[in-house]
C-alpha cells in the first residue's frame, strides 16, 4: 500500500454548507472528535446562496401558525410523497433551532416589539419565514462558523489546541467512502473512514472513522441552467452510491420558476422568491397577470380569484387570499413555461416579474426590502428593477431526491455509520420543496445526523475496524486514472454536453422517447468520460478535479433518467407532457436506485420499488377527507366518521 | 398599497432597455499574473484572447479560458454572484470580486490585468493562502458573548438596535478589502480591516456583552490604531460596507470607551 497521510476521528463530516455544519457542532458538543471535510475554503458553502428566510411556525406574526400548519404546508407543496415522519420532525423542531440559531448570535430582522419577523412565502399558510434581508443564508453559515470558531476557543483553554475536538478540512474532496463487510446492515457494508485528496497538493489524504454524515448538498451542476455552485456534482449521492446505500426519489428535481435569463453570462442565477412575497407580480408580454389562469384544482379553494383580491392580501391576510404568484414552486415554474412555449414570452426566453409600483413605500421601499436583488440586477444585468421590469425563467435550482435516510436518526439503511442530512438527503420534501423548508431541513436533520452519528462512534468504544488496505489503493489508482490517459478527451467539452443533455432532455417537462434518448447519450458520455485526461501536475489542477466531479455527475445524472423515465405520472419537480395527471397509485410507489457492482469497471444504476410507508392516524386527521382525495387511494383514505 | 399594472406591454412600459443594449461579441485581452511554484521561480504575466459579450463578468471570461484554452489556469470561485467571497482578485490595479466585474466597466480596448490579491501568500496563479486572513477573524473573537440564562425563545433587539451594526453584518470574508490596506502590505501582523469589520459587529450588537475584551485586543500594538485612514478599504469592499467608517466608530468606541 503507497504512503498515504491518515487522519482518526469519531465523526467525520463531509460538507460544510449548513447542515454539515450543525451536524459538526452537535457532535462535537456530545464531546466526539469531529472532523469537517469541505472542497471549498470553510464558510463559501452554497447556503449562503439562500435568500429568503429560514421557515419555522414560532408564531411571531401571526400567532395562529403551529406544527401543524406548518407540517400540512409541506405535504400539499410536495404532493404527499413526503417522508411524513421527516416532515413532522421538521415542522416541529424547526422553531427551536432558529431560536437557537438566534442564541448563537444570528441576525435577524425584528418586529416592532423586538422578537423575529417573519415573512410570507409560497406555499406557506401564515408569515413563516425567518430572514435577514435577502441574506439569510450568508447569516445561517457565518453564525455556524462563529458557534465552531467558539468551540475551537473553549477547546484551546482546556486542552491548548484549538483543533483538539473539532477540525475543519478545507479544500479538500472526498472520492470514495471506505468499508468492510460487515453482518449488521442491510448491504453487509459498515464505515471505516473516506478517502481523498488535498485540492492545493493533490496529494491523497485518508479519515479513519467509523461514523460518517455525508452533507454535500445537490446536482444542479448536471444542469445546463441553474442556479447551483460549482460544488453542487452530486458527490455524497455518488459516495453513497458506492458504498452500498441507495437513493430514492431522484426525479423530483426542482425547477425554480424565477431565475434570471439574461444577459447569457448570469443566466440561471436566481431571483429570490421573496421579490413575489413583498408584492412582485408576474407578467407575459401582453402585460396580463397570467398566473391567474394556472392555479390547479388541488389549490383552488387557497388562493385568490382576482387581482384585486390578491393585491388586497397583502396588507390584509385575515380576510383575503393570497395571489396565485406564491404558488409553489413548480406550479410557477410549468406556468412560465407554457407562457413562453404559447409564445408570450420576454425578448429573451423568459417573462417579466416586476415590482415597479408595487410597494407603497415606492423606490426606496425596493431598495430596502431586496437589497442584494437591486444589486445582483444593477450590476450583473444593468437593470434597474425599481424603474424596469426583470426577465426571468426556470433554473434548476434543488433536488428533492436523495440518500435514503431513517427520519428519526439520518442513517442511511444501506451502510452501518453512514448518515446524511440536507439537500444530500431524500424525503423530507417529496416531490417539490417549499421555499424556506431547505435552511429549516439543514438544522434540524444536520443536528440530528450529527447526534445519532456522535451516538454511534460512542457506543461502538473501540470496536472499530480498520480500512482495507487494498480498497486505499484501489481509491489511489482510480483518483489517477485521469493522468494515465492517452487518447485524452477534455473533461470541459464532456461536462458541458451533459449538461445540455440533461437540459434537453430531461427538464423541467419531459417525455417518454426524450428521457430514453438521454440514458442512451449518458452511456455514451460515461465511455468518454471514463477517457477523460488531464494535464500537468496534481497541485491545483481543476482539470482533474473536474475530471473527478464526472464520474459523480454521471452517476446522479442516470439516477434522475431512470427514475425520470419510470414514473408514469406527473407530481410536483416531475412533469410528465405523456402523463399529465397525478395518481394516487403512484404516490406509493419510491424508487430507489443503487449501484449493483460498485467494483465493476463500467458502473450502472439499477431501479427497484418499494411501498412509502403509510401516514399515521393522527397526522392524517390534519387534513380534511375531501382534501386526502385528491392524493390518496380509496384504501389509504380514513374511514367516512374518522 | 396600489397595484399597477402599465397600459402598454411590460416591456415597454419599465423601460426594460436592457434588450436594447449591444451584446455583440467583442475580442479581449486578459493579462493574466501566473505562478506555478513547482515550475516557475517568478509569477510572470500571460496573455488570452477570449471573446466575449461586454456584459459578461470577468469570471466568465476566465471560466471560458480555463475551459478552452488551458485547463490548468488556477482561482477560486463558488457562488459566481458575490455572495460567498470567494473570487477576489486584483482587476487592472484594483480588487474586486472577479464574479461582479464586467468587461465593459472596463477598458476594453486594453489588456485587462488580473492578479492575485495582494499581502498574502501567493500558492498558485490567483490562489493565496487565506490562513493568516482568517486567523485575524478569529483573534477578534467573531462570537455572540453573553451571560446569564440562555432565553427558551429568542432574545429581544429592537428593529433600531438591530440596524446600529446592520452595515457590518454584510461582510462575505472575501479579504479585498484586507488585501487593499498599504498597513497590511507592509506589516502581515495588523489585523487588517476584515477583522476589525467583524469584531465592529459584535462591539455595536446590543445583545453582546463581549465588547470590552474585543477593544482591548484592539487596542494593541497590531490593532485599530495601525489604520491610517486611506479608505482603500471602502472602495475595495464588494458589498459596499463602509469599512473605514466602521474602523473608525471602534477607535472612538475605545477612546470614550462606550459603544
Amino acid at each position: 500500500m503507497s504512503e498515504v497521510e491518515r487522519h482518526s476521528y469519531d465523526v467525520v463530516v463531509i460538507g460544510a454548507g449548513g447542515a454539515g455544519l450543525r451536524a459538526a457542532i452537535e457532535a462535537r458538543t456530545r464531546g466526539l472528535r469531529t472532523a469537517v471535510v469541505c472542497k471549498s475554503l470553510f464558510g463559501k458553502a452554497h447556503t449562503v446562496m439562500a435568500e429568503g428566510g429560514i421557515a419555522a411556525s414560532m408564531g411571531n406574526v401571526n400567532s395562529q401558525d403551529s406544527w401543524k400548519v406548518h407540517f400540512r404546508d409541506t405535504m400539499r407543496g410536495g404532493k404527499f410523497l413526503n417522508h411524513w415522519r421527516m416532515a413532522e420532525l421538521h415542522a416541529k423542531e424547526a422553531p427551536d433551532r432558529v431560536w437557537e440559531l438566534e442564541s448563537w448570535g444570528a441576525l435577524f430582522d425584528r418586529t416592532a416589539d423586538g422578537r423575529i419577523s417573519q415573512r410570507n412565502f409560497g406555499g406557506h399558510e401564515y408569515p413563516r419565514l425567518a430572514h435577514v434581508g435577502d441574506r439569510t443564508g450568508l447569516e445561517l453559515i457565518r453564525t455556524l462558523q462563529q458557534q465552531i470558531v467558539a468551540l475551537q476557543q473553549q477547546d484551546e483553554r482546556e486542552f491548548g489546541d484549538p483543533e483538539a475536538r473539532l477540525k475543519v478540512f478545507q479544500e479538500c474532496t472526498i472520492t470514495r467512502l471506505l468499508t468492510v463487510p460487515d453482518a449488521g446492515s442491510d448491504t453487509g457494508n459498515r464505515i471505516t473512514g473516506a478517502f481523498g485528496y488535498w485540492r492545493e497538493s493533490g496529494r491523497f489524504t485518508v479519515f479513519d472513522a467509523p461514523a460518517v454524515v455525508l452533507a454535500t448538498g445537490g446536482i444542479g451542476k448536471g444542469f445546463k441552467v441553474t442556479s447551483n455552485s460549482w460544488e453542487y456534482t452530486g458527490d455524497g449521492q455518488a459516495l453513497a452510491l458506492l458504498a452500498g446505500a441507495p437513493l430514492i426519489n431522484m426525479e423530483f428535481v426542482q425547477f425554480h420558476p424565477t431565475g434570471m435569463v439574461w444577459p447569457p453570462s448570469v443566466k440561471g442565477i436566481l431571483v429570490t422568491e421573496s421579490v413575489r412575497g413583498d408584492g412582485g407580480v408576474l407578467l407575459n408580454s401582453e402585460g396580463k397577470r397570467f398566473m391567474f389562469d394556472y392555479i390547479p384544482d388541488v389549490f383552488k379553494e387557497k388562493y385568490a380569484k382576482s387581482e384585486a383580491e390578491g393585491d388586497r392580501w397583502y396588507t390584509d391576510q385575515e380576510n383575503n387570499k393570497r395571489p396565485p404568484e406564491l404558488l409553489p414552486r413548480d406550479e410557477v415554474a410549468r406556468a412560465i413555461n407554457s407562457e413562453v412555449k404559447a409564445g408570450r414570452g420576454s425578448p429573451h426566453g423568459g417573462v417579466f416579474l416586476t415590482v415597479v409600483g408595487r410597494m407603497a413605500g415606492g423606490t426606496e421601499e425596493i431598495r430596502r426590502k431586496l437589497p442584494s436583488m437591486y444589486h445582483q440586477f444593477k450590476e450583473l444585468a444593468d437593470v434597474d428593477i425599481t424603474a424596469e421590469a426583470m426577465e426571468v425563467g426556470p433554473t434548476c435550482h434543488y433536488v428533492m431526491g436523495g440518500i435514503a435516510v431513517d427520519p428519526d436518526t439520518a442513517a442511511t439503511p444501506g451502510v452501518l455509520g453512514l448518515y446524511a442530512a440536507g439537500e444530500v438527503a431524500g424525503g423530507m420534501h417529496g416531490s417539490n420543496r417549499l421555499g424556506g423548508n431547505s435552511l429549516s431541513d439543514l438544522l434540524v436533520f444536520g443536528r440530528r445526523a450529527g447526534e445519532h452519528a456522535a451516538r454511534y462512534a460512542e457506543a461502538l468504544g473501540e470496536e472499530r475496524r480498520e480500512a482495507a488496505p487494498e480498497q486505499i489503493d484501489a481509491a489511489a489508482a482510480e483518483a489517477l486514472a485521469p493522468f494515465a490517459t492517452e487518447s485524452a478527451e477534455n473533461p470541459y467539452t464532456v461536462h458541458q454536453e451533459l449538461q445540455q443533455t440533461m437540459n434537453d432532455l430531461v427538464g423541467i417537462i419531459r417525455r417518454e422517447g426524450e428521457m430514453a434518448e438521454a440514458l442512451t447519450r449518458l452511456e455514451e458520455l460515461k465511455a468518454r468520460a471514463a477517457k477523460a485526461g488531464v494535464e500537468g501536475h496534481r497541485q491545483y489542477n481543476p482539470g482533474w478535479h473536474l475530471a473527478l466531479d464526472l464520474r459523480n455527475m454521471l452517476l446522479v445524472c442516470e439516477c434522475v433518467a431512470r427514475s425520470a423515465l419510470e414514473r408514469q405520472e406527473s407530481r410536483g419537480g416531475h412533469t410528465r407532457d405523456d402523463f399529465p395527471a397525478m395518481s394516487p397509485q403512484w404516490r406509493r410507489v419510491v424508487l430507489a436506485c443503487s449501484i449493483a457492482d460498485p467494483d465493476a469497471e463500467h458502473l450502472s444504476v439499477t431501479l427497484t420499488r418499494s411501498e412509502a410507508v403509510p401516514m399515521r392516524a393522527d397526522l392524517l386527521e390534519l387534513f380534511e377527507r375531501d382534501e386526502l382525495k385528491k392524493y390518496l387511494t380509496d384504501a389509504e383514505l380514513p374511514g367516512e366518521d374518522g | 398599497m396600489t397595484a399597477v399594472v402599465e397600459e402598454t406591454a411590460p416591456g415597454k412600459g419599465h423601460g426594460a432597455t436592457a434588450a436594447e443594449r449591444d451584446h455583440t461579441l467583442i475580442t479581449i485581452t486578459l493579462r493574466i499574473r501566473r505562478f506555478n511554484p513547482e515550475t516557475d521561480a517568478e509569477p510572470y504575466w500571460q496573455d488570452f484572447k477570449v471573446e466575449a459579450d461586454p456584459t459578461e463578468r470577468i469570471l466568465t471570461a476566465m471560466m471560458k479560458i480555463k475551459a478552452e484554452q488551458d485547463g490548468s489556469l488556477t482561482f477560486r470561485r463558488s457562488c459566481a454572484h458575490g455572495i460567498c467571497g470567494s473570487d477576489a482578485m486584483r482587476i487592472n490595479g484594483r480588487n474586486r470580486l472577479a464574479c461582479k466585474t464586467l468587461v465593459k466597466d472596463l477598458d476594453m480596448a486594453k489588456p485587462i490585468t488580473v492578479e492575485a490579491i495582494k499581502g498574502l501568500k501567493l500558492e498558485k496563479d490567483l490562489v493565496v493562502d487565506m490562513d493568516p486572513f482568517m486567523q485575524a477573524y478569529k483573534d477578534v473573537m467573531p462570537f455572540l458573548i453573553t451571560s446569564g440564562n440562555e432565553p427558551t425563545r429568542e432574545r429581544l433587539q429592537s428593529p433600531e438596535d438591530r440596524e446600529r451594526f446592520d452595515d457590518t453584518t454584510k461582510c462575505i470574508l472575501c479579504a479585498a478589502c484586507t488585501t487593499s490596506c498599504p498597513v497590511f502590505w507592509s506589516d502581515g501582523q495588523y489585523f487588517g480591516p476584515a477583522a476589525i469589520v467583524n469584531a465592529h459587529r459584535f462591539i455595536f450588537d446590543s445583545r453582546d456583552e463581549g465588547a470590552e475584551e474585543r477593544l482591548e485586543i484592539l487596542n494593541e500594538k497590531e490593532g485599530v490604531w495601525r489604520c491610517r485612514t486611506t479608505f482603500n478599504c471602502t472602495e475595495a469592499c464588494p458589498r459596499g460596507i463602509e469599512v473605514t467608517k466602521a474602523i473608525q466608530e471602534v477607535k472612538r468606541a475605545l477612546i470614550f470607551r462606550r459603544v
